[in-house]
């Protein structure tokens, strides 16, 4: 059967499983009591595992199926979490991802079976349950059926002599049996490959029909239909003719791999009610020990075990989840585009408007036509900026997704670098652009490495230094403007800036002499240079010198920067700032010597008319002095190499951008008003500087460039 | 339709004994006449306004919307050092379409007509040390009249490579 379309949807939910275990192994490590979260993993850890087995990756599945096998033990408080049942479960996690990605990359689970790892959990189940010999043998019973699932069917053979029937059912049956009729039980085993289990079983059911009634269904017709059932169904009929025709027309249904049935009685079943019940709180003690035969039929025939059976359905309801699609990101980005075509063709329609509307004061036409027109086209600015905005949502997702594996990576590294420490996240719904999202784990990554490796010293030194002896490490991530920040750092060590001034003169970057007078900051740049390492010894885990430059790199590609504050002793912070889209920004269109630039509006404080009279100097730079801040005057006429003015004005319009806490002024001739721009790559060829950060298509079809004030800074 | 094409080329391929000719856009810049190799040509545009952008090569002269897309628009005059351009009603504005960068915009003074030339009519052995002659890489001859061939590799440059 070709299952290649279910291939996506599987390694989707399959990440998502594989990241809600990690999360919630994480707070069992810190919480081994708390049983909802016990119940989520096992929920997670079940829903892998019948994945994996419908799509036949029986290896996959065998690993899941045991590690499902100890979350039951935990649930059951059978067995106690500590650190090596955790590292256990987390190198279990790595397997089944490295399945995972194996079937993404070959559609196939290769031929990995961890059998080292089973064994592993296994004996942890075998050896916490040594003092409990009598629950050791249901647990040995559980591994042994999982490792032959054909034994599997066994256990659920003639499930329909277990059927728990009430009295008015029993009544049934025996007025069926007065009349004459055979009872027959049937169970039926559909193939586990099969997908649409439902609507087998309901073929089954019409194949049968044809030769008498079905009395009694187990499970009930309805769960049947909900697909409220695993591998297997029985049902009760009676019927005038023999057994065999009906049951070789049972079988005939295709993707049904066995019928079992027999005649019964309606004794048979007031017989079997007393000892099921007697069974039942025995069964309770054995069915979470081995959760795999008995839970499974436990599942299948909810009638047989009423407590148990109502423990068990929360396992196969799944959990509610938001109401999604998944679309290919290729679609929306078409969706973007005619997004932005439709913002081009609406400015273009404004401008029209404007200068129709002008026209029409000069030659004093009648406004009523007019006014209609001009009151539709603010209408249509309104819905695209508002269908914009959608489609903008559309393509944001939180950077949770990329950032939800680091507390798992740090703890790794805690237990590796023998270093306490600790991961405290805020704001991962912070959304951005799926394109920045995708490509800043990698940087992100790196950087907390960096933290837990060279950040946070030994649980000794910092004892010494009156610290808390658990390093923390932090990951805040906010929007500001048209930004969003990420903040990693950690109240490590910090930067010793002596120690990279001389590795740089080390390295003959910097003269002895100059690096006397170096900043602070000009200092800790050195650091973002390819392969500037400081690390006395390369690990693992960082060291070998690749790494900020790499970081900076990427974050630069996607438009963002980064900073870095560190205290000797106290810690270094780490700020990223990324552009929240990547297409449409609202900007300030200005005009500098008769070409038409544009400032993103998120960068801009305020505009100021000031007397040219009011210019100051501070070492020989312009300067203007505004509500207590002195603020530098950058002539964009002179930055941008127009021709020089002949005449000067008295006033000069000054535009204050921000960055951080710096502030600039762009000089610019006048103002042309504020808008909706498409920012437009300018191809490849040409070198660019910096501060154009792209090119944008104005509504009469002329094109300016985009200015970023970051870059002048 | 494709097929009949096809089949048109095959019969000129077995009716003839030509050589397969490659189809140039012949361009004038200033007094000389250049060949561009129209599989790279997308377009040829009239001159429009073109934006000026600071601080990239001198030879870029800016950037144009070319049906919605920004191009950059370079001067192979100012490559080539042969001075500024004169802007006349029939400058025009040939767009390559390139792999590896995208479209690219070169200005040239006019647009004369398409030729066919086969390799027996380019004389390849132009390498001189004049460094105009980096952007030539061959000789047409057509007629009475000389092409020299745009080796648009060289003309367009690829910042990654």
């Amino acid at each position: 059967m070709d299952l290649s379309q279910y291939l996506d949807i599987f390694i989707d939910e399959s990440n998502e499983h594989i990241q809600s275990l990690s999360d919630n192994i994480m707070i069992l490590e810190k919480e081994p009591e708390n049983k909802d979260v016990i119940n989520e993993i096992f929920r997670a850890a079940h829903s892998l595992k019948g994945m994996a087995g419908t799509m036949g990756f029986k290896k996959m599945q065998h690993l899941t199926h045991d590690m499902e096998n100890v979350f039951s033990e935990i649930r059951n408080d059978t067995i106690k979490v500590n650190s090596t049942l955790i590292d256990i479960l987390f190198d279990c996690l790595d397997a089944i991802e490295a399945y995972v990605d194996t079937i993404k990359q070959t559609s196939n689970e290769g031929d990995e079976d961890n059998a080292a790892l089973i064994k592993r959990l296994n004996d942890y189940l075998a050896g916490a349950n040594g003092d409990k010999p009598a629950d050791a043998a249901p647990a040995a019973d559980a591994s042994a059926a999982a490792s032959a699932p054909a034994d599997q069917a066994n256990g659920d053979k003639d499930a329909y002599k277990q059927i728990r029937l009430e009295e008015n059912d029993i009544e049934k049956l025996q007025k069926a049996a007065d009349s004459g009729l055979n009872l027959y039980g049937f169970t039926i085993h559909v193939q586990k490959e099969c997908l649409l289990k439902a609507a087998r079983v309901f073929l089954v059911y019409k194949a049968v029909e044809d030769f008498g009634e079905i009395l009694i269904y187990s499970p009930s017709s309805q769960d049947v239909e909900d697909e409220k059932f695993e591998y297997s169904v029985s049902f009760i009929m009676g019927a005038a003719g023999d057994l065999d025709p009906i049951k070789q027309a049972a079988a005939a249904v295709s993707e049904i791999e066995s019928v079992d049935a027999d005649k019964v009685t309606p004794d048979m079943f007031k017989i079997e009610a007393a000892p099921a019940q007697a069974a039942a709180p025995a069964k309770a003690a054995a069915a979470p020990a081995a959760p795999a035969a008995p839970a499974k039929s436990a599942a299948k025939a909810p009638a047989k075990s009423g407590g148990n059976g109502g423990g068990k359905k929360k396992t196969i309801n799944k959990p509610v989840t938001a109401r999604t699609i998944r679309v290919d990101i290729e679609k929306l980005d078409a969706l973007m585009n005619q997004v932005s075509e439709l913002i081009i063709a609406k400015n273009s329609l404004v401008s029209l408007s404007a200068q129709a509307n002008e026209n029409a004061a000069k030659y004093s036409e009648s406004g009523g036509n007019r006014q209609t027109f001009q009151e539709q086209i603010e209408y249509l600015e309104r819905i695209t900026t508002t269908l914009h905005e959608s489609v903008m949502k559309v393509r944001m997702v939180p950077i949770e997704n990329t950032v939800n594996k680091f507390p798992r990576m740090i703890r790794d590294l805690s237990r590796r670098l023998k270093k306490p420490m600790e991961l405290v996240m805020t704001g991962e719904d912070t959304e951005l652009d799926r394109t920045v999202v995708d490509q800043i784990g990698d940087p992100l990554q790196h950087l907390l490495r960096n933290s837990a490796d060279h950040g946070i010293e030994d649980p000794e030194t910092r004892k010494a230094a009156g610290k808390p002896e658990t390093g923390s490490i932090f990951l805040n991530a906010y929007q500001e403007g048209n930004n969003v920040i990420i903040q990693v750092g950690d109240d490590g060590a910090g930067i010793d800036t002596e120690a990279v001034k001389q590795k740089a003169i080390e390295r003959g970057l910097v003269s002895e002499e100059d690096a006397e007078n170096l900043t602070k900051k000009e200092i800790i740049d050195f650091l973002f240079l390819p392969s500037f390492s400081m690390s006395k010894k390369v690990t693992d885990i960082s060291g070998r010198g690749v790494g900020l430059d790499v970081v900076k790199n990427n974050i630069e590609a996607l438009g963002g920067d980064v900073e870095v504050k560190s205290e000797l002793g106290q810690g270094s912070t780490f700020t990223i700032r990324l552009p929240l889209t990547l297409a449409i920004i609202q900007a300030l269109m200005v005009e500098v010597s008769g070409e038409k630039y544009a400032i993103a509006l998120a960068s801009i404080m305020n505009i100021e008319n000031i007397p040219v009279s009011e210019i100051k100097y501070v070492q020989a730079k312009e300067v203007i002095y505004l509500r207590g801040l002195v603020i530098p005057l950058i002539h964009l006429d002179e930055l941008l190499d127009c021709p020089p003015k002949e005449e000067k004005p008295d006033n000069i319009i000054v535009v204050i951008v921000k960055k951080g806490d710096n502030y600039a002024g762009l000089v610019v001739d006048s103002l042309i008003g504020q808008q909706e721009i498409v920012i437009k790559s300018m191809g490849k060829v040409m070198d660019t500087d910096k501060m154009i950060s792209g090119a944008t298509i104005l509504g009469d079809g002329e094109v300016a460039l985009i200015l970023d004030s970051n870059a002048m800074f | 339709m494709d097929k009949e094409k096809k089949n048109e080329v095959k019969r000129k391929d077995t009716n003839a004994v030509e050589e397969e000719k490659k189809q140039y856009i012949i361009c004038r810049i200033g007094d000389e006449q250049y060949g561009l190799d129209i599989s790279y040509v997308d377009n040829i545009v009239r001159m429009q306004k073109i934006t000026r952008v600071p601080k990239v090569q001198y030879y870029y002269i800016g950037i144009i919307n070319l049906r919605g897309e920004v191009v950059p628009v370079m001067s192979v005059r100012r490559k080539m050092g042969l001075g500024e351009d004169e802007i006349t009603n029939k400058s025009r504005i040939v767009i390559l379409k390139m792999e590896d960068v995208g479209y690219v915009g070169i200005l040239v003074d006019e647009v004369r007509e398409v030729i066919a030339l086969g390799e027996s009519e380019i004389n390849r052995n132009t390498k001189s040390k004049k460094q105009d002659n980096m952007f030539i890489n061959g000789i047409g001859i057509h007629g009475d009249d000389l092409v020299s061939i745009f080796d648009i590799s060289t003309i367009i440059d690829n910042p990654k490579a």
